[in-house]
């Protein structure tokens, strides 16, 4: 028979030691994603949020101009078109992708050589984006890009795929979907095969025939994952940078300036206070545009 | 009892609430910057005799980095106790961040006149310095290398505006190049070289924002403006912005151009195929005859530039580079060595010009802004891809057509956005010579000379 040891008369109980004693260990756990997270996430925000209110171009004391940022590109033609420029590109990209990237992973989920089929679809996500967009340049060139060589040859006109305003943008969001896609597919493949089995097997047994079942267990039940795509998609789409920036510059007429390249421009020409300020609009915006698309899937998924 | 040692959230957020406070006190009591906003001058070198040290260098990658190496080579032989490492980099998307953030900041970088205005205050003031050469160096570029009154950029080479042409189309067409001496004339030669050449589009109208605002500053500069006057008020309307871009109006309209991105793809193949046959553009468009025509190769000519009225200047500025000392160099006393070396000293000057490893012929894509230099011997030889034309020659008098008077506002690469979209928007007929200038100005007081 085991029996507890017997306590020193007078010694203080074991627990009410430990409650003395400095809960030192957990900060010490903590410290070091604190100290990093610190340095280089909080610090730099703040410091940004203050810079937001000078005029401050890399050099000499900031100086204080209140509100003037915010208030220059809350009534600015270029910010505003900026995030035009960014709000068209997410409405040809991100609608059309979740749709076809979802009915890829349906496709997917029992389909035989499924890891070739997914290699297939990461490779333009893993390749080098600028060869990426130098590719797109040869390919779709007025003069000498393979797409108007093809129509040349069926006795049809050049069209100016990254020259003409109208069409720049849907060439620049053909290469967004084409590099993405995959990436949207392997998402929404892991959040079906998270789906148990035996609802399937639940609703085949009560007669449930392939759509029924797409539209009343799949599509509820995936809507978590699409969420959570759509968000990242708006993030990616919103910073989108490199793109515009290797294909069109940001041309012709400014008509593929995205809300990133135009912050870009702040930053490049020195004008970190404007830059600050264009940083956190986007943020506030981004958060509130990611945060209707998910309020409206979830409403979905809910109903 | 692991209760006791739980992280309770209500410590947790004390904890993280205090982190954000001494955050962001820090950030707005610790971070001010305590450089000031003005150049720094920088003193006359007092060396220990030799001087010795070590530097580092940025330079363009390329050709220009192994020209700049052999310079180098040449200038630590003269100072052996120097040690310079010379970095090959992408100079202008680099060098504004690494001096906001004084982290590696080299010693010295070769550096667009286009966009110093725009990192003037991290750099040294070399006026001191600059001082007993004041005198030879050509004017407008001492002029590009002051800001506010200080020189912040050792002046290094001159850009002149040249007309590049086709010989031998113009032969055929009967076009005689020395009479081409106005605008005008220009246009009546192109008017007969597409009759003589019915598919060509003879005048190069460049398609790139940025370089056309350039190439609209070569053509301004040529009469003796700029964009900003000399209290720094906007000028573009006025004769010389009027003048040039009706012509290029004029140009397009009547079918007599070829709107083309400089050098790209369609440019290069509608400059070999005898699409065009003018290039009006500075002297390193003789670049493409040398690297990259094939067709056309040795049948290309330079010449001066029309006038914009007869007898007025026969060139303008286009581009150009200086060397930099930004304010937080290790050892800017020894750049300040190198770059004397090389801008002023004929032992300098004539390794990066003359006959090399990497350009057998010498460099020819631009000319000295130092005027002894100028008015030297020429530095590189005739060029045969030009059928042997004496470069040298064409290009140091056109230089010294250029007048003075050009000058780069701080927001000039932020003003491609306006002044530059809305030139190719001429281009594509959207817009008049007169609402090119009109938008343009109000847009750019708007945007970059109201704003606080």
């Amino acid at each position: 028979m085991v029996t507890a040891p017997a306590r020193a008369e007078g010694a203080t109980p074991p627990a009410r030691r430990r409650r003395r004693r400095p809960p030192l260990a957990p900060y010490l756990f903590v410290a070091p994603f604190l100290l990093i997270f610190l340095g280089f996430g909080l610090y730099p925000m703040a410091f940004a949020l203050q810079l937001s209110f000078t005029n401050w171009r890399g050099a000499g004391a900031l100086e204080w101009i209140g509100l003037d940022n915010y208030i220059y590109l809350l009534t600015s033609e270029d910010f505003w078109g900026s995030l035009a420029n960014s709000g068209v590109l997410w409405l040809l990209v991100i609608p059309g992708q979740v749709i076809v990237a979802l009915a890829i992973a349906v496709a997917l989920v029992k389909a035989r050589l499924r890891n070739l089929f997914i290699a297939a679809l990461v490779a333009p996500f893993v390749t080098p984006l600028v060869a990426m967009a130098q590719v797109w340049i040869v390919l779709f060139d007025r003069d000498f890009g393979a797409v108007n060589l093809g129509l040349r040859d069926l006795g049809l006109p050049a069209i100016g795929w990254l020259t003409d305003p109208a069409l720049a943008k849907p060439t620049l969001a053909l290469l967004v979907l084409w590099r993405t896609t995959g990436y949207a597919v392997i998402l929404l493949l892991a959040g079906l095969q998270s789906i148990p089995s035996q609802v399937y097997e639940a609703a085949r047994l009560d007669g449930a025939g392939a759509w029924t079942q797409f539209w009343r267990i799949t599509l509820p039940l995936v809507m978590r994952t699409v969420s959570f795509y759509v968000v990242i998609g708006t993030l990616t789409v919103f910073q989108l940078f490199a793109e515009p920036y290797v294909v069109t510059d940001g041309g012709p007429f400014n008509s593929t300036r995205t809300a990133g390249l135009y912050l870009y421009d702040h930053i490049t020409n020195s004008d970190l206070g404007l830059g600050s300020a264009n940083s956190f609009l986007l943020v506030v915006m981004v958060f509130a545009l990611s945060l209707a698309s998910v309020r409206i899937l979830r409403s979905r998924e809910d109903g | 009892m692991t209760n006791d040692y739980r992280l309770t959230r209500r410590s947790l957020l004390r904890g993280a609430g205090a982190a954000a406070l001494a955050s962001g006190f820090a950030s707005v009591v610790g971070c001010a910057p305590s450089n000031s906003g003005s150049p720094q001058p920088l003193g006359t070198p007092s060396f220990t005799a030799p001087p010795s040290g070590e530097i580092t260098i940025w330079d363009r990658s390329g050709d220009l980095y192994r020209v700049f190496d052999k310079a180098i080579a040449s200038f630590t032989a003269k100072y052996p106790q120097v040690k310079v490492n010379h970095v090959a980099i992408d100079i202008n998307a680099t060098l504004p961040n690494t001096l906001i953030t004084g982290a590696d900041v080299p010693d010295g970088a070769f550096y667009d006149d286009a966009l110093i205005p725009g990192i003037a205050p991290h750099l040294y003031d070399l006026s001191q310095l600059i001082e007993p050469y004041r005198n030879d160096i050509a004017p407008y570029k001492l002029g590009v290398a002051t800001v506010e009154g200080r020189v912040v950029a050792v002046p290094w080479d001159l850009d002149p505006g040249l007309l590049f042409y086709r010989e031998d189309m113009l032969q055929t067409a009967g076009v005689d190049p020395a009479g081409i001496t106005t605008y005008d004339a220009l246009i009546d030669a192109a008017t007969k070289v597409k009759a003589a050449f019915p598919d060509s589009k003879p005048i190069h109208l460049e398609a790139n924002e940025f370089l056309s605002q350039l190439w609209l500053d070569m053509f301004v500069s040529q009469q003796g403006a700029a964009m900003v006057d000399a209290e720094g008020r906007l000028t573009l309307d006025s004769p010389a912005y009027r003048n040039a871009l009706t012509f290029l109006h004029s140009v397009n309209q009547q079918g007599l151009g070829t709107v083309a991105k400089y050098l790209e793809p369609t440019d290069v193949a509608t400059l070999d195929n005898g699409t065009q046959a003018f290039v009006p553009w500075a002297q390193w468009f003789v670049f493409a005859p040398q690297q990259l025509l094939t067709e056309t190769k040795g049948k290309w000519r330079a010449t001066f530039l029309p006038a914009w009225r007869s007898g007025g200047a026969r060139s303008g500025v286009m581009g150009g580079a200086s060397f930099v000392i930004p304010a937080k160099a290790r050892n800017p006393q020894l750049a300040w060595l190198l770059y004397e070396y090389l801008t002023f000293h004929p032992d300098g000057y004539r390794t990066v010009y003359g006959p090399n490893d990497v350009y057998p012929g010498g460099i020819n894509t631009s000319v000295p802004s130092y005027l002894p230099a100028l008015q030297s011997e020429a530095l590189f030889e005739p060029v045969a891809e030009l059928g042997g034309q004496d470069l040298w020659e064409v290009a140091t008098n056109a230089a010294r057509e250029v007048p003075g008077g050009y000058r780069i506002p701080i927001w000039w690469g932020r003003a491609v956005d306006y002044l530059g979209v809305n030139l190719q928007r001429m281009f594509a007929g959207q817009l008049t010579p007169e609402e090119v200038i009109a938008t343009s100005a109000e847009q750019i007081q708007e945007n970059l000379i109201d704003r606080p």
